[in-house]
């Protein structure tokens, strides 16, 4: 400021001096001894400093402060889930890997935090480390969809490939979780953690070989697997009256939907091998299978083999059945059938002394209803194991096929003038139009 | 041409892979005699798919005339049980004559078939037959049956320019089948009944129709909807018609193990069951997208082009029989 051309407001003297001795430059009247004015305290420009801080030195200096946070979040989630110090290094590489990149750089802090769950996910799927994707969800106590999307969108940067993880795999580790022991819950319902282990993945790979798991999420399976397994391997009354929801409450841990499903169709299975059972004289039904689940798991490579060759004699019978019958139509393709063949293992058939007339005419029977029914057959009912989504499937509205088009055909004057609004039609619109919008201005 | 180790292996593995489901079905033939031919003809059974359809797969090309082959071949179910052997025979035949040239149709190779056995009444004098029987050859690639199976397209997206401004407010009043929500999106939302489909059409000129089953429906329905455009009163034109994307799909009739296919495909292959039942497999050649769900059926998309769905669609089926068997 310059002292020139200024008016000392005590006494008028245009004497004033620029006092800049003290740390506040001042512009002082040098006869009456007044501040005229004095400059501010900061001398910086108006609207910070001329650089800012994200482009100064300090930035180098001491990383983002959001990505320590990120760090310490994933070292934490390691932590919990007791993972090796590998996972660990791999998973922190990955996260200052992900975070630079533009799609994580400028998100949300909840974002962030799923992407720190993410790495250590793909860490642990790279080391074989069994966990499912709803355990971490769990963890960061996120919705399974987001982090499912922020997995995509993570993998998709980092351009990384994680190795598949089998139901098998995970199994041990999800049963750990059910608090099951006899220090948690009374003698008639505990249950020792190995040998239920050991029963569930049983079931599980059960459930693998006929079609239950392809596709479908995993924890649900396993959920049904345990239940099972704790079920059969003492099935007094207390525990075969025990529904699916006390057992998740017993056993505090958090019920999923769709593994009252699982076990209906994890029964379905026991039902089909228990009836393979020679020593089993009554029908077996989802009711009473329960106890014969340690038999049938113990001999169950046998009971599959017997099952496969039942099943194929029947589809023999039906197939002579129907050919007498003569209803078969064009798309019941011996193919399929002879799939049902090259499912079994041997095609010498061995007359088996158990009680199967019943599976026999069931099959059988489903089978003639479909064929005198359906113009498609499901090929679904014609083999002995297949996935759910095909027994049951949905009915599909049948599109009628439209001839040949070739493009470039006449389009007729009268088609297009179908969608034109008439004259009176339109004024008709254009009123209502005001009439509405008049009504919602006046409500708002 | 001298069979290497390799090659022979390789003939023999599928003589005799062919040859046990044969003598399997065979018995079955017997039973259900006013079948179709099953998989002993099946690749006259392909050649009729193909030939009773518009379109023929890219790889046979234009020039394969399939007029010669009968119209029912229904007729070659009755084979007896004793011809067995000679249809197992036949199918290795099947399998070396298509091999001898890549641009041998399928139909020479049925009617090296027919002409090879007597099959009675079914049996003709065919114009081709340029091989000695009996004769195997060294397969140029490795021997893959197709599939019979044809992917049916289910949606097909194009986009045109009508070269011309539009007024869309304009056009939501004159027009029936429109509406407009231009808080919602900035676009008219018009629909025709005939082919059943929806464009969007921008305030630039620019149009995109979505949901015909065919290229040529497509192409129809845009025409269709510049004319609306037109009777409004606007100059539109039909400018840089062009297919963006189909999707097509199809059942192979058999469960997949994905898992399975995971682990072998893993550079191509996405399947996480916690986000999504189905396995996408990201094809390079050509670039296409399919998803592959466990009941066998697949869904293609991504195709510029009606061929790029056959040829990836014939490129997959080796692949998911393989993980067919548990």
């Amino acid at each position: 400021m310059s002292a020139a051309g200024l008016r000392c407001p005590g006494c008028g003297s245009s004497n004033i001096v620029d006092d800049d001795l003290y740390c506040q430059a001042q512009l002082v009247c040098v006869d009456c001894g007044s501040v005229v004015s004095e400059g501010t305290l900061a001398d910086d420009p108006v609207g910070g400093t001329d650089v800012s801080y994200s482009r100064t030195t300090e930035m180098t200096r001491k990383p983002c402060l959001n990505l320590i946070k990120g760090l310490e979040r994933v070292k934490e989630i390691c932590r919990i889930l007791r993972v090796s110090s590998e996972i660990e290094d791999l998973a922190l590489t990955h996260f200052r890997q992900a975070y630079e990149h533009e799609s994580f750089i400028n998100v949300t802090l909840q974002r962030k935090e799923l992407l720190a769950g993410c790495c250590v996910f793909v860490s642990c799927r790279q080391r074989d480390w069994p966990i499912t994707l709803g355990t971490i969800s769990c963890l960061l106590n996120a919705d399974q969809t987001l982090v499912g999307g922020v997995y995509q969108n993570m993998m998709k940067i980092l351009n990384i490939q994680a190795p598949f993880i089998n139901v098998t795999d995970v199994i041990e580790a999800h049963v750990q979780e059910y608090k099951i022991s006899t220090q948690h819950v009374p003698e008639e319902l505990a249950e020792d953690s190995k040998v239920l282990s050991k029963r569930a993945v049983a079931l599980v790979e059960l459930a693998g070989d006929s079609w239950i798991v392809t596709g479908r999420k995993p924890l649900p399976i396993m959920m049904a697997a345990t239940y099972l397994a704790w079920q059969s391997l003492n099935p007094n009354k207390h525990r075969l009256r025990l529904s699916l929801d006390k057992f998740c409450q017993l056993a505090k841990v958090q019920k999923r939907k769709p593994a009252t499903t699982r076990i209906t169709e994890l029964k379905e299975v026991l039902c089909k091998l228990g009836r393979e059972l020679p020593w089993v004289r009554e029908p077996v039904t989802q009711n009473d299978v329960v106890p014969l689940v340690g038999d049938i798991l113990e001999h169950r490579h046998t009971l599959l083999t017997r099952a496969l060759r039942t099943h194929e004699r029947a589809m023999e019978a039906d197939c002579t059945q129907t050919f007498a019958l003569n209803s078969l139509t064009e798309e019941v393709a011996p193919s399929q059938i002879s799939e049902s063949r090259n499912q079994t293992a041997n095609a010498s058939s061995v007359v088996q002394p158990c009680p199967n007339t019943r599976g026999e005419n069931q099959e059988g029977d489903g089978d003639e209803n479909h064929q005198s029914e359906d113009p498609e057959p499901n090929w679904g009912k014609r083999v002995l194991f297949a996935p759910p989504c095909v027994l049951h499937a949905k009915m599909r509205r049948v599109e009628r096929p439209v001839q040949n088009v070739t493009g470039d055909e006449e389009i007729s004057d009268s088609e297009i003038d179908s969608y034109i609004r008439s004259p009176q039609e339109v004024r008709d619109f254009a009123q209502m139009q005001k009439m509405a919008s008049c009504s919602d201005s006046g409500k708002s | 041409m001298i069979m290497d180790d390799l090659a022979l292996e390789r003939y023999f593995d599928d003589s005799i892979a062919n040859d046990s489901s044969y003598l399997v079905e065979e018995d079955l033939c017997l039973q259900s005699s006013q079948q179709q031919p099953h998989a002993s003809s099946s690749k006259a059974q392909s050649s009729t798919h193909l030939s009773g359809g518009a379109e023929t797969s890219g790889k046979l090309g234009d020039d394969l005339d399939l007029s010669f082959l009968p119209d029912d071949l229904s007729n070659q179910s009755s084979i007896t049980a004793a011809a067995a052997d000679r249809n197992a025979a036949l199918n290795v035949l099947e399998d070396s004559g298509i091999c001898l040239e890549n641009n041998l149709p399928d139909s020479g190779a049925v009617e090296l078939q027919k002409s090879t056995v007597d099959l009675g009444p079914e049996s003709r004098a065919s114009p081709f037959c340029p091989m000695t029987p009996m004769t195997p050859m060294t397969p140029m690639t490795p021997v893959t049956e197709k599939s019979g199976i044809i992917p049916q397209l289910q949606n097909i997206v194009s986009t045109v320019n009508l070269g011309c401004p539009l007024d869309l407010k304009f056009i939501a009043l004159q027009a029936r089948n429109a509406e407009y929500n231009p808080k919602r999106f900035a676009a008219v939302i018009m629909r025709i009944r005939e082919p059943r489909t929806t464009a969007l059409i921008f305030s630039s000129g620019k149009m995109v129709c979505t949901g015909a089953k065919s290229e040529e429906q497509s192409r129809l329905a845009a025409r269709k909807y510049a004319r609306v455009v037109q009777k409004l009163g606007f100059p539109a034109r039909f400018l840089d018609f062009k297919i963006q994307n189909m999707v097509a799909s199809c059942d192979v009739c058999f469960p997949i193990r994905l898992e399975g296919l995971v682990l072998t495909h893993q550079q191509f292959s996405s399947y996480e069951p916690e986000l999504f039942p189905g396995l996408i497999y990201r094809m390079v050649k050509p670039r296409i997208v399919l998803l592959i769900f466990v009941s066998g059926k697949v869904v293609l998309t991504g195709a510029k082009e009606r061929a790029e769905i056959y040829e990836a669609f014939e490129n997959i089926y080796p692949i998911l029989k393989v993980f067919k068997k548990q």
